[in-house]
């Protein structure tokens, strides 16, 4: 299995442009962000926080390209910055305590979608025409054009405030010490549960729709004949034949999804409380915290990147032909 | 391939695809008819649930939803239409001449879509625009445009290198036709199903971009738009004092949009890719295969 050298090329190229971003943005605004910045800190502004923040920023006598320099070995080593809000906390420090939050949404998200919208993409290109693809696909569309402000909004109206069967607010039960525990763990997953389904209906509907149109070819196949020819159960062919194939452009979507994804987490950790990144993030853009608004960018392009590799290299492995063509 | 009109009113998703959209941008430019008032003024007590006076309720502020909801539609249509459209052209312009030119052009251009790709769209507008300050309709069109072309721009790029090298491209580059003029004129013609996919799909886009945007609090918040109206009724609670029709009403405007386009989305879709048709024509010839199996069956 190998990676084609172009793809670590767009990774390379989308991690540079991320960073370039972050770098030049503050130095070209117009009135400098590195005032509003030492005027939020108030008198936590020791000398130390100040030169820290006009080194990033850019308010220091030195060529722009030593400024450059400077900043990437900051990276090299996990130098985010200060955060502006926390002080004396770095950013690595803040976003470190909410990264996992994240990551334990968008994955139970991921894993249920995937689950769902291919079986029901799956089903319905096998019955299609009739009334469940008929139903179900045109559903699909309708469910990726819903912000999910208003999927979040609507789930905790209904089943937070009016219903009160999950919790509104935060990651698990204040009251209880984090330990490896079954109440801990359960309470976890009771707060997990409305946050994962917000996320969940846009990633169903993008599942479902590739699965189907890549499944509908799959059925055009000779070997999906064949497997009906030697006698094979109906499932057994739907499943064990067509839908395996079928699965390779949902990776593809999937990794090209994360992006959204990640966008559909901020939002809906802002409306359910839930201390993620998206949390941080608010309350960073809030206080006009820059060092955290641009390490959430560069983390989270990261992950993205991350995830991408990870596709490309389980691609490799589902599809043994991919890494022979393109190699 | 024929794309007229008639074609998509023959399909009902379609029609009602189209009739809410149209409905919606009525009320748009009816506003100062359908809602005389301002939508600014108070008019009432806080958070008053809907009555005949106040159809939509009041907000924590005691406006009137109903006319916010109305007066509302216009930037918000306005902006989610724009920004597509400019999605759009920014996408189909940078596809056609990465895929036209080829070579290096293209490497760079296509190296540059994928890259902007994969990088987190809403993390990378937060950061746009914290940095932008509050930012007005045209900044919140401009920042969503400059970072959402790729999808477009893709699609166009795979078509345009299929119509490459066919052979009216080869006879219009023998003439000796300007390259912009076999670009604009010879090839983008053959786009145009793309290209409608890609309107509607960058403006579902745009809106669900904008929304959260203004969401987030980098709305103008004395502009009134669907997207500020939901940012002051979280901040007011609304949800959490059982005020849903604060809530609810631009939640409502925001979802049929949605709807609507994405009906719309899915019909062009059908018609662009006829595989991946489900519509009548199918389920007739359905109908038909499993007549005449059955009558086999009965014949055995």
């Amino acid at each position: 299995m190998r990676i084609p050298l172009r793809r670590l090329g767009v990774y390379f190229a989308a991690f540079l442009f991320a960073i370039v971003v972050n770098f030049t943005l503050p130095r070209l605004m117009p009135g400098s962000p590195v005032d509003s910045m030492i005027a939020q800190l108030g008198p936590r502004a020791t000398p130390a926080a100040i030169e820290a923040i006009k080194a990033r920023f850019g308010a220091v006598q030195e060529p722009v390209w030593l400024q450059f320099v400077d900043y990437i070995k900051g990276l090299a080593t996990f130098d985010l910055g200060v955060s502006v809000k926390y002080y004396p906390q770095t950013v690595t420090q803040v976003l470190a305590r909410s990264a996992g939050w994240t990551a334990l949404l968008v994955t139970c998200a991921i894993l249920f979608s995937l689950c769902i919208g291919v079986s029901l993409g799956a089903v319905a290109a096998w019955r299609r025409g009739g009334r469940f693809d008929a139903f179900v696909s045109p559903f699909s569309v309708v469910l990726i054009a819903i912000p999910p402000v208003i999927i979040a909004l609507a789930t905790l109206f209904t089943f937070g405030v009016t219903l009160r069967w999950f919790p509104v607010g935060y990651a698990y039960n204040p009251d209880l010490d984090p330990g490896f525990n079954f109440t801990f763990l359960g309470s976890v997953f009771w707060h997990a549960i409305m946050p994962v389904l917000t996320l969940s209906p846009y990633m169903i509907g993008e599942f479902q729709t590739t699965m189907r149109s890549s499944m509908i070819s799959v059925l055009g196949e000779d070997y999906v004949t064949m497997g009906r020819a030697k006698g094979l159960s109906e499932t057994a062919v739907m499943f064990s034949y067509a839908a395996r194939n079928a699965m390779l452009p949902v990776l593809t979507n999937l990794a090209l999804m994360l992006g959204a994804v990640f966008g559909g987490s901020i939002v809906t950790e802002i409306v359910f409380n839930y201390p993620g990144l998206g949390l941080t993030l608010f309350t960073a853009s809030v206080a006009r915290d820059y060092p955290v608004i641009q390490g959430q960018l560069l983390l989270m392009t990261l992950a993205t990147l991350g995830a991408n590799l990870l596709v490309d290299i389980v691609y490799g492995v589902v599809d043994p032909r991919i890494g022979e063509q393109r190699a | 391939m024929r794309f007229g009109l008639h074609l998509l009113l023959r399909q009902k998703k379609a029609v009602a695809g189209l009739a809410i959209v149209v409905a919606l941008c009525l009320m748009a430019i009816l506003a100062p008819v359908l809602a005389p008032s301002d939508p600014g003024a108070r008019v009432g007590r806080s958070h008053q649930p809907p009555t005949a006076e106040h159809y939509f309720g009041t907000t924590k502020m005691g406006r009137d939803v109903y006319a916010q909801f109305v007066w509302g539609a216009r930037p918000s249509l306005a902006v989610g239409f724009a920004t597509g459209l400019a999605i759009t052209a920014l996408g189909t312009v940078i596809g056609l001449i990465s895929g036209y030119f080829g070579g290096r052009v293209d490497a760079t251009l296509d190296l540059a879509t994928n890259a902007v790709l994969v990088i987190p769209n809403i993390p990378l507008l937060i950061l746009l625009a914290s940095f932008a300050g509050t930012v007005g309709p045209l900044a919140i069109m401009t920042i969503i445009a400059l970072t959402s072309w790729p999808w477009g721009a893709r699609m166009t790029r795979a078509q345009t290198l299929a119509l490459r090298n066919r052979e009216f491209v080869t006879a219009a580059r023998m003439v000796g036709e300007p390259s912009w003029r076999i670009i604009f004129v010879e090839i983008l013609p053959n786009l145009v199903p793309l290209i409608g996919i890609n309107v509607v799909g960058s403006i579902i886009y745009a809106i669900v971009a904008q929304t959260t945007l203004e969401y987030l609090g980098f709305g103008d918040p004395l502009n009134v738009t669907w997207g500020t109206m939901l940012y002051n009724a979280q901040n007011s609670s609304a949800i959490i004092v059982g005020a849903w029709w604060d809530i609810g009403a631009p939640a409502l405007g925001i979802a049929l949009v949605g709807l609507g386009l994405a009906l719309l989305n899915f019909t062009f879709d059908e018609i662009a890719n006829p595989q991946l048709r489900s519509g009548p024509a199918l389920s007739r010839w359905m109908w038909l295969t499993r007549l005449r199996r059955r009558e086999l069956e009965a014949a055995r």
